[in-house]
């Protein structure tokens, strides 16, 4: 598997696994959003980049 | 020693805390500047120091409210925020002449959990701060990454028809001088603040500030405000030469276009982090961004044996800055 696609899955992995600690103050916006945000953002970069990984291979 | 002596004591070694922060992290400001040769170092110092002072007549004062509650100010005192700050000080100090970028901030945090620990135990330090600071010790460099990664790909494919790279270049290059002015803000607000924190946890701990400042942090004293961006824009103009060569040209290399994605990343989320009270890491945020960029180029661009240096920096970083404060706060109950 393409080496940075496996990078942003590690990222994935580690930026749910912190979700449920971001704490929740009150009187202060809830900032959970930014760590569902990034675990689909780097979902998305690990599909795509596996993809540009295969679609290289196909033409070398 | 009279209590009032002794307050302007800390305060003053909070502020050259301050200016050795300046001296240490701020240099991450213009290490992309620098690198793309967009500026030269002396002229890059003054741009970075400028934004660095503004920077308090942008963003909130949140970051110094949060650094104001990380112990519990009932049981601060002078000599527990002396302790703390000795122990972010000496960090400091030791990554900087080691060539090693650290964080002066987690050192900060790490100083007065310490000193806190050796007060009264764990149950002083604030634990939503800290778990909040804590998850952003992570979050915050893959913030960076993730924007500098997606801007870097969308900018690529935008300017990838333009035959004339002379002319992109000559395009970024000017935007590298905005770029690095917005990360100089977000540095100047995060980290600034920090200081503002403690000197604010002193002034209460001391009787001399009102316990009311921390819910309403604006009300925080003007000195205390533009003392704080006075020291660390100092600090900046001195610079950290050595740490801005490992995070410009050792981490990965940087062209111009590649420079702007980075700092407007990195500033984007210091902004954000200034905004909601979270105390980050600029120099995690910068090497996040820029790694991104390197990535985006491709994985083997980033020199992963610096990268790896720098995580081990950061998880050093709180234990070994609360271990110093421990010491010195025996220390200073000993002389007490």
């Amino acid at each position: 598997m393409d080496r940075r696609a496996v990078f942003f899955v590690i990222a994935a992995v580690l930026s749910a696994a912190l979700v449920p600690l971001i704490p929740h103050e009150k009187g202060k916006p809830d900032i959970s959003w930014v760590g569902y945000t990034m675990v689909v953002a780097f979902v998305v970069l690990a599909v795509l980049s596996a993809l540009d990984a295969w679609s290289r291979s196909r033409f070398h | 020693m009279t209590p009032i002596v002794l307050v302007v004591i800390v305060v003053a070694i909070a502020l050259v805390f301050d200016f050795v922060n300046g001296f240490h992290d701020a240099a991450n400001s213009i290490a992309t500047i620098v690198a793309t040769r967009v500026l030269k170092p002396w002229q890059a110092v003054i741009w970075a120091a400028f934004f660095n002072f503004v920077s308090f007549l942008l963003l909130p004062l949140e970051v110094a409210n949060a650094i104001a509650k990380i112990v519990s100010s009932d049981i601060i005192s002078i000599g527990l925020v002396f302790a703390g700050l000795m122990g972010a000080i000496f960090w400091n100090v030791l990554t900087a002449w080691l060539g090693l970028p650290s964080s002066s901030s987690h050192a900060l945090i790490g100083g007065m959990i310490g000193a806190g620990l050796a007060k009264d135990g764990g149950h002083v330090v604030t634990l939503k701060t800290l778990q909040k600071t804590a998850v952003f010790i992570i979050y915050s460099p893959l913030i960076g990454l993730l924007l500098a990664f997606s801007a870097f790909v969308l900018v690529s494919w935008l300017v990838h028809k333009i035959k004339a790279k002379r002319t992109v270049n000559k395009t970024f290059r000017g935007l590298q001088l905005l770029s690095a002015a917005a990360f100089s803000i977000g540095h100047g607000a995060n980290d600034a603040q920090k200081t503002m924190g403690i000197i604010a946890a002193l002034l209460i701990g001391a009787g001399r500030l009102d316990k009311g400042v921390l819910d309403n942090p604006e009300s925080l004293p003007m000195w205390i405000v533009l003392s704080c961006h006075a020291a660390i824009a100092l600090g900046t103009m001195f610079g950290g030469w050595r740490i801005v060569r490992t995070m410009g040209t050792k981490l990965t290399r940087l062209e111009p276009m590649g420079g702007v994605c980075a700092e407007s990343a990195a500033a984007v989320t210091l902004f954000f982090a200034s905004h909601n009270g979270i105390p980050v890491s600029t120099t995690h945020t910068i090497t996040g961004a820029i790694v991104g960029v390197g990535s985006a180029n491709r994985l083997s661009a980033v020199r992963w044996k610096v990268a790896r240096r720098v995580v081990w920096a950061w998880v050093l970083t709180i234990p070994g800055s609360a271990a110093v404060a421990v010491l010195t706060y025996w220390l200073v109950e000993v002389f007490n």
